[in-house]
């Protein structure tokens, strides 16, 4: 799944949601700046899922405005300069929501695709 | 906390030095690193413009886009101005020409009364007898439907008369408004000082004389007098007090005349006015059921339907038949909408501007056309442009949005001219209507308001899309490979419809003028008709004796003197009096008639023109009498009753004129009058109508206290008007003249809704052919200019130039040719609609047909020669070189 930086309405709901839920998780323990969380969606998901600059950024400005993460100037521990994010309470809340609808999504769709293997089906 | 640009671009360069900084830990060149970090972060720009966006309002975005839509639409729109300005210029001919007629119809059927919300929803309500005669109801079933009926949230009554103002040599005449109390009320107007009319004004005949002003009145003479409420004047020779000043806005419920007074309908008696009563108290002839007086009108209750309040107020009708039945003629209650007020100035003028309406769509279609054409030419010329457009990835949506845009952008300056040209012509067809009616007084409500402003603007707009946006479809459906590699841009489909639209154009523009062809040779065909009387060296002055306050002995006596003098003068060669002129334009009350020897049918309504005439009438408007003779002075209460007939009565009733002498007709409520002749039919009401039956009664065996004076001699029109007047003011110089003119000016009166159409049709043919040529011209232009490379190939093989503008002709000729045919066959359709607006010549005449098709023909040989003859002009090198 690669995200295309294209023009933000032709992307979908489903997309925009995945992407922002993706950034929260990264977000999870610790704040990130904006390459590193780029950097750690690219190796958590083994390198599949390739999170370009174009993307990434205007959601970082969309999380921030809806107020679920906080963005303060800091270092690296290279010192180089670097914008932090960092989760808010309600970005907390809302993580752990998309979390579960995430989790159901999945079944769903495994349920469909695979009826026999798929967890959580009664034969 | 709002989108900060500096602190992104900040990041981004941030984000920028990190990636670098770990390539180059990597082991990769600075310069590797710097250059491998930039492609992997993409397009920055674009980031910044999409980081930016998530914080815009999506209407924000949407807004910007137009605007810049609009912004790009203007920007190359003055790159070819000439095409901006033609679609300007088409559209606002036809924007102007419908904007004007909308005008009118508002004036006549949208809002026709003036400072009365709603207007054209009011309801009326009139007695119809069995054969559809419209009837007025009288006062009291008028006060029985008031207070009964249900259907109406409030029904009042009003009448308009014509009264005079003040006394003496200053007094003159105007109209007024006799009203029921709850006028006002109904109609929610307001008094823009004291009072309107109340429901306690009407309580009893007589009791309360008060008047309400018209705010133009007390301007004009009372020269806005700040204490006028409470002083009294005189009107009718009765004085009234003033009450109060009406809202400017409003000017009566006419339609047509200024109203410049209104007063209680209790008032009416006293002042002189008996609704052909046989009653002579005030109080009897307002109590006198078969004195019609008004059509009572109001507003339906919200939720009720206007079949329910007929159904409803017929019942009350047949409530008030059955307790106390009235007329000879059996009548129902009926309640129409407005516009179908029968007499009324909207159902008269409909016709009218109907047909200009139609007419009016019709230069529309053409300017619309020609817009398509132009478009479609535009779009052709500029698929280059929308080819690259395409091949960068522009989305075809956005291609034709923009290409709508642009006819939008184009459209509202065509809205604004139109509608510049509407407020130009409007008031000339205002002020010529004034000038027919003078010294009447006139109101029309034709302002250009918000509301024709609006419609300008949709049907700008509606048109400009419609019409642009087909061929906008057509120009965004482009073969990308074949225009890049500049193989011939000319597909099939565009040339077909580019061909279509001018045989459209040519078709639409033919119809036009056969219409306004055949108007005009119809309004010729009027004015050279035979009206049954001459109207040259005959002179009509018209008073009304009740306005300075005679009684009916006194009146007779005024009238009997009056003829004396006129006579006695040298320069009179003959003179009487009338109750009615013909070519009135305006209809006249019919009346009951019965016919000796005669049997109606059950249920029949006899009911026929009739007019109260002098001695000498016949004589002095030179009407024809086939037998028997004039009226003459011994017709008098003394001598035995008699009547004279026209010619289509005594056939229809009699068999032959000659057997009419010695029979009897009555008219209803009088006794039984003897022919004494009959006389040729005249034209009463309009030039075009059907022979009627009439009846004509001697003015001295009854009375009727406003009358004409007629008189004829050898001197010029304007002097035997000056004459009559005189004599009428050596006799009571305190009686106002009505009107005074020239018979000769009747012709222009009965004529005006003729003349009005054949002028307006005459502006629109005209409009109509030059939009029309003016598209040919330009689609020709543009196939001659796709050709030039054919033209050079020609000529480079020895074609002359005559050959070559012969093949361009011949085509263009086709096309007009195959336009004027469709038209044709489209006018012989469609005048035959026309036929009840025609007088004179037939629907099929083949002298406007001719006419029509030699300007349609030459038209389109001029706008197809012209480019042709340039494109021969072309140096034959040049033209090879061209592409």
């Amino acid at each position: 799944m690669t995200l295309h930086s294209s023009r933000a309405e032709a992307r979908t709901d489903l997309l925009h949601g995945t992407l922002d839920m993706l950034i929260l998780r990264t977000l999870r323990w610790r704040p990130q700046h904006g390459y590193a969380i780029g950097q750690t969606i690219r190796a958590q998901s083994s390198e599949v899922l390739q999170v370009e600059a174009g993307s990434l950024y205007p959601a970082l400005q969309r999380l921030a405005k809806k107020g679920w993460v906080t963005a303060k100037w800091g270092q690296t521990e290279a010192k180089q300069r670097a914008k932090f994010y960092r989760l808010t309470p309600e970005g907390k809340q809302q993580l752990v929501r998309e979390a579960s609808r995430w989790t159901e999504l999945v079944n769903a769709i495994a349920r469909i695709m695979n009826p026999a293997a798929a967890p959580g089906t009664k034969e | 906390m709002p989108f900060d640009q500096d602190d992104f671009e900040d990041e981004i360069r941030a984000h920028l030095e990190i990636a670098k900084a770990e390539r180059v830990a990597d082991g990769a060149t600075f310069r590797d690193a710097h250059q491998q970090a930039r492609k992997e972060f993409g397009n920055i720009t674009l980031t910044t413009e999409a980081a930016r966006r998530q914080w815009t309002p999506w209407w924000v975005d949407a807004l910007h886009d137009r605007v810049s839509d609009v912004r790009y639409a203007i920007r190359s729109l003055t790159k070819t101005p000439a095409f901006a300005l033609t679609v300007v210029g088409a559209l606002a001919l036809g924007i102007g020409v419908n904007a004007g007629v909308f005008t009118m119809l508002k004036a006549a059927a949208v809002s026709p009364i003036a400072g009365v919300s709603r207007s054209a929803s009011l309801v009326t309500v009139f007695r119809e007898t069995t054969s559809g005669r419209a009837l007025n109801v009288s006062y009291p079933e008028f006060q029985y439907l008031r207070d009964h009926d249900t259907a109406f949230s409030g029904l009042m009554g009003s009448v308009l008369a014509k009264v005079g103002l003040g006394r003496g040599r200053d007094s003159r005449s105007l109209f007024a408004e006799f009203v029921s109390g709850n006028y006002f009320e109904v109609l929610g107007v307001r008094a823009a000082r004291g009072r309107t009319l109340l429901p306690g004004d009407e309580s009893a005949p007589g009791r309360q004389p008060v008047v309400v002003l018209s705010d133009g009145l007390w301007r004009r003479d009372f020269g806005a007098d700040p204490a006028i409420v409470g002083t009294i004047i005189t009107v009718n020779n009765q004085p009234l007090t003033v009450a109060g000043i009406t809202d400017p806005a409003f000017h009566g419920t006419s339609v047509v005349y200024d109203v410049e007074l209104y007063v209680p309908i209790t008032m009416a008696p006293a002042l002189g006015f008996t609704f052909n009563s046989r009653e002579s108290t005030p109080s009897t002839i307002l109590a006198d059921r078969q004195a019609g007086v008004f059509m009572p009108q109001g507003f339906l209750r919200p939720g009720t339907t206007l079949a329910r309040a007929t159904a409803q107020t017929e019942a009350l009708g047949a409530v008030l038949a059955r307790e106390r039945p009235i007329s000879e003629s059996p009548a129902r209650m009926r309640t129409v909408a407005f516009w179908k007020t029968p007499g009324g100035a909207p159902a008269v003028l409909l016709p009218t501007l109907g047909l200009l309406s139609a007419m009016g769509l019709l230069v529309l279609t053409i300017a619309c056309a020609n817009i398509a054409g132009l478009v479609l030419v535009r779009g052709l010329s500029r698929r280059g442009e929308i080819a690259v457009r395409l091949a960068i990835g522009g989305a075809r949506t956005r291609i034709v949005r923009l290409l709508v845009v642009e006819n939008v952008v184009v459209a509202l300056p065509a809205a604004a001219l139109g509608l510049l040209l509407a407020a130009y012509g409007i008031p000339l067809v205002i002020a010529w209507v004034e000038r027919l009616a003078a010294p009447q007084r006139i109101f029309l409500n034709m302002q250009v308001d918000g509301l024709v402003m609006t419609f300008a603007v949709l049907v700008a707009c509606g048109s400009a899309i419609v019409f642009g946006f087909v061929p906008a479809l057509q120009s965004s459906r482009v073969d990308l490979a074949a225009v890049m590699n500049e193989v011939s841009p000319r597909g099939a489909t565009p040339g077909r419809l580019r061909a279509a639209l001018v045989v459209a154009q040519v078709a639409v523009s033919l119809l036009l003028l056969v219409g306004s062809g055949l108007v005009a040779r119809s309004l010729d065909a009027a004015r050279h008709a035979n009206p049954g009387f001459e109207m040259k060296h005959l002179a009509t002055v018209s008073v009304d004796v009740k306005q300075n306050g005679y009684d009916e002995a006194r009146g007779r006596l005024f009238y009997r003197r009056l003829l004396d003098t006129v006579r006695a003068d040298p320069g009179t060669s003959s003179a009487t009096v009338a109750a009615y002129a013909p070519l009135a334009f305006v209809d006249q009350p019919s009346r009951h008639i019965a016919i000796e020897g005669y049997e109606p049918k059950r249920d029949q309504d006899l009911a026929f023109l009739w007019n109260m005439v002098g001695p000498d009438y016949f004589r002095t408007l030179r009407i024809d009498l086939a037998v028997g003779r004039d009226f003459a002075d011994r017709d008098d209460e003394t001598a035995a009753r008699v009547a004279i007939v026209n010619r289509t009565l005594a056939e229809r009733f009699w068999g032959a004129a000659a057997n009419a002498i010695g029979r009897r007709v009555r008219l209803d409520g009088e006794d039984w009058r003897t022919v004494v002749g009959v006389a040729a039919d005249v034209k009463y009401i309009r030039i075009n109508e059907a022979p009627r039956p009439y009846v004509y009664v001697p003015f001295l065996q009854a009375y009727r206290p406003a009358m004409m004076l007629q008189t004829r001699g050898p001197a010029p029109s304007d002097v035997l008007v000056e004459r009559a007047r005189a004599h009428i003011t050596a006799l009571d110089g305190e009686l106002p003249i009505l009107s005074a003119r020239p018979d000769e000016d009747r012709m222009d009166g009965a004529l005006m809704l003729f003349t009005l159409s054949a002028r307006m049709l005459s502006v629109f043919g005209v409009t109509g052919m030059a939009l029309a040529a003016l598209g040919t011209y330009g689609l020709v232009a543009y196939t001659v200019k796709q050709s030039t490379h054919e033209i050079g190939i020609r000529m480079a093989l020895g074609a002359s130039r005559s050959n070559v503008v012969r093949a361009f002709v011949g085509r263009g000729l086709r096309l007009g040719g195959l336009g004027a045919a469709i038209g044709l066959v489209a006018a012989l359709a469609l005048t035959r609609l026309l036929a009840t607006a025609l007088f004179g010549v037939s629907a099929t005449d083949a002298r406007s047909f001719g006419t029509a098709l030699a300007i349609v023909l030459g038209g389109v040989m001029v706008a197809t020669v012209v480019p042709a003859w340039r494109a021969a002009r072309t140096n034959p090198l040049s033209a090879l070189r061209h592409q």
